[in-house]
């Protein structure tokens, strides 16, 4: 999977767009697929280091334009497996070190394409789920509670998240000191009801939503102050209909994502104006050549289209599948692993 | 990675023939780069020239992270354990764990000594290589390492393996230096990073930077002491240089509790700070802030936490009794309301408004009186009008309304203030 940007570009102004804006679910589709066939461009070298996200990304939004089938399961399985090191995490890439941000995504591939099985046939570090379990939790620092995202010890709200995502698909929580990672997310709060990437960090959009994620997955939302946060997250839409990441900086597509999960997470989705959000959203795809960009006028990419796709999915476009906000995976696929999901109540 | 404004080209047209093999000829070098690093660390050679051709190959792609890895262990396992200066206080070697989870021998761990005879021999064939660095001592090496990745993260100052790597190589400074020396490299950190800042002053992996580079500096183990009267003066300057920096304002909060108890400021000194920081995001909000900014007002709603909130109450003056919140409460309400005056169309000021005279009618543990009631409606009325986007919000807060008159407690939720 490539993640080169490009070949597309999203739409230049509202003005020059067709007043009805549709989804162009045939071009996306053709854009993720043909992704792996773009080895004579620089940039799909360059980005090596992201392949297996970007499997996740393209599988993920395969999922949501309803083509789940649209890329090789065998081939898809064999790549994610040739990823994973002796350690039991994986790489971006085979030969490339592991890391939990990766690992992650090779969970979530294998979960979607029902692969789990290969994994157990045929996974390193004794093999199967365990095997990457014990990965994941030998990255959790047991005295703070947060997670390293691999050896070298970087620590961030995002990796607490990746591992208790991956974790909890694997049936494996229990390996992890989890009320030691909530305790971990409560003291990175803020003033203003967000989370940064560690304590005393500032809130960002990215952060809360690893933040509330990691939360609903312990099964500990209560601890959020959920009135101040939904306000700071709701001050995120911009007049042109999208979300910005911070206070005062650029709306994005994929914030689009990273603010409207956190504001479904806490049943405030309503507290932002969809349709603008919808949109803005449409106006960042590629109409013919398929994918999106963070703004319009700007070069798209699968990891831009997936929280894309997702945002349009969260905000109930017609057509697409329904994306599970915790996890952004397709919700059916996360009910079939984990059971039926709680509705969360709006008020 | 994912592209962050990268305009679109001016043509989609297909390459012409040239640029093709142009574009060919540069992943040939960049594969074929990438191959030769992998098969020299295969074959374990931990030497300067691998260190150059990750150098090279870092410069085209700094995204490589699996590269930066590579760099460490270069150092770790050879390079450092090689250079010149041996009595440097803790050679230590990699710890059995690191070993483990790098694809490096075991031999390597088994002691010093075998370490050290095979590098005295490979240091010399290096002095050969193009660019030998400096002396080969680990503080030079180190030095050089950094200087090679200034200029990158100037280059791309959102790229996260940039910023820990240069954080790894000056925490193996931390473990391998005197505190004396090590403590010298920070202090050109701070430099730096108040560079970096400069240039954007909202890049959080620069004010994250910033944090870690401060209790680096402030941490017994470099003979630190206490940074916070200066870090706060930072603030200072970064907010009036710019009053939509959130980032600085955001700073500014955190340092404020520790600030005012390493001056051991008596109440009345308290007292006296919450009313100076309400002067100035007053004159702030006067300056700068109506009627989109919102930064200096999530500031300023930083400031109203530490008198209705009850986990706030320890953060300026956790002395105030009850009667003084209520006061300063009030006397915010009056400043708010002034603040209307020809900014009638500033959200902001209806919502803080809106927010703190509910906030207020629960810390006096009443039902709000009828006046109050009339104008939370007319500046609801307000805010709907200024702000359809978060009509939802506004929603839930008229709702809530409704329910005060029942049952003012339920308030909390919609205004975002702790019961
Ligand atoms: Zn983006």
């Amino acid at each position: 999977m490539s993640l080169v940007s490009g070949p597309g570009r999203a739409g230049l102004s509202t003005a020059s767009l067709p007043t009805e804006l549709r989804l162009s679910v045939a071009a996306h589709v053709k854009y993720i697929q043909a992704l792996d066939n773009r080895k004579d461009e620089l940039e799909y070298h360059l980005t090596t280091h992201l392949r297996l996200n970007g499997v996740y990304w393209g599988l993920t939004a395969l999922h949501l334009l309803g083509h789940p089938d649209a890329l090789d399961r065998s081939q898809v399985i064999d790549f994610v497996l040739q990823c994973q090191g002796e350690n039991g995490g994986f790489g971006a890439a085979p030969g490339h070190d592991p890391h939990l941000l990766s690992t992650v995504s090779a969970v979530q591939v294998l979960v979607m394409c029902e692969g789990l099985g290969e994994l157990e046939a045929r996974g390193k570090n004794g093999g199967g789920a365990l095997g990457v379990g014990r990965y994941l939790a030998g990255l959790q620092d047991r005295k703070t509670g947060t997670f390293r995202g691999d050896e070298w010890g970087e620590e961030d709200t995002r990796f607490l998240y990746a591992a208790m995502n991956a974790l909890s698909l694997l049936g494996l929580l229990h390996l992890i000191d989890v009320e030691k990672a909530v305790a971990y997310i409560v003291s990175c709060a803020n003033f203003d009801g967000g989370y940064g990437v560690s304590p005393g960090a500032e809130s960002h959009a990215g952060q809360i939503f690893a933040c509330l994620a990691a939360l609903s997955i312990a099964g500990r939302l209560e601890v959020v102050d959920q009135g101040k946060l939904g306000r700071w997250l709701s001050e995120r839409q911009v007049e042109r209909g999208g979300l910005n990441g911070r206070p005062e900086k650029l709306e994005d597509v994929c914030y689009s994502w990273w603010v409207a999960s956190s504001l479904k997470m806490i049943g405030k989705l309503h507290w932002i104006q969809g349709e603008k959000l919808t949109k803005f959203i449409l106006e960042c795809q590629d109409t013919e050549q398929g994918g999106f960009a963070d703004r319009p006028g700007d070069m798209v990419d699968v990891f831009h289209t997936v929280f894309g796709l997702a945002g349009l999915s969260l905000l109930g476009y017609p057509g697409l599948e329904e994306v599970d906000a915790v996890y952004c995976m397709p919700r059916k696929v996360i009910e079939q692993v984990l059971g039926p999901r709680e509705e969360i109540p709006i008020e | 990675m994912a592209s962050h404004g990268v305009p679109r080209q001016a043509t989609t047209e297909p390459r012409t023939e040239q640029s093709r093999l142009k574009e060919q000829k540069q992943i040939q070098e960049y594969t074929e780069l990438v191959d030769l690093i992998e098969r020299k660390i295969a074959e374990r050679q931990y030497t300067r020239e691998v260190l150059e051709l990750t150098s090279k190959l870092l410069i085209k792609n700094p995204e490589y992270y699996t590269i930066w890895n590579v760099r460490r262990r270069l150092l770790i396992h050879g390079l450092f354990s090689k250079s010149s200066d041996l009595s440097s206080p803790s050679m230590e070697l990699p710890s059995s764990s690191q070993i483990a989870t790098t694809t490096t021998s075991p031999a390597d761990s088994s002691s010093s000594t075998t370490n050290t005879s095979t590098a005295s021999k490979e240091t010399q064939s290096n002095l050969a290589s193009p660019n030998p660095g400096k002396n080969g001592t680990t503080l030079d090496l180190i030095k050089a390492d950094l200087d090679f990745v200034f200029p990158l993260m100037v280059k791309f100052p959102k790229c996260y393996w940039i910023w820990n790597y240069r954080l790894w190589l000056l925490e193996e400074g931390n473990k391998r230096l005197e505190p004396e020396v090590a403590r010298e490299l920070w202090n050109g950190e701070l430099s730096l990073v108040g560079k970096m800042l400069t240039r954007d002053s909202r890049n959080f992996h620069g004010w994250g930077y910033r944090r870690k580079v401060i209790s680096e500096l402030e941490s017994p183990k470099l003979h630190g002491k206490s940074m916070v009267e200066s870090e706060f003066e930072y603030t200072t300057r970064m907010v009036k240089a710019n009053l939509s920096n959130f980032s600085a304002w955001h700073y500014r909060s955190k340092l404020i509790p520790r600030l005012l108890s390493e001056r051991s400021a008596s109440d009345v000194q308290r007292r006296l700070f919450l009313d100076n920081e309400f002067e100035l995001i007053t004159n702030a909000i006067y300056t700068d802030a109506y009627p989109y900014a919102q930064s200096v007002w999530f500031y300023y709603q930083f400031l109203m936490t530490t008198l209705v909130d009850s986990i706030g109450h320890l953060t300026i003056t956790p002395n105030f009794t009850d009667e003084d919140r209520i006061q300063y409460v009030r006397k915010q309400l009056v400043n708010l309301g002034d603040m209307l005056d020809g900014a009638e169309d500033c959200k902001w000021i209806y919502n803080a408004l809106l927010e703190y005279t509910l906030a207020l009618c629960r810390m006096e543990n009443r039902p709000p009186l009828d006046a109050e009631r009339q104008d939370c409606t007319s500046w609801l009325a307000e805010l709907r009008k200024l702000d359809p986007l978060r009509a939802g919000r506004w929603d839930d807060f008229e709702k809530t309304l409704r329910w005060v008159e029942v049952d003012y407690r339920l308030a909390s939720d919609v205004t975002g203030v702790e019961l």
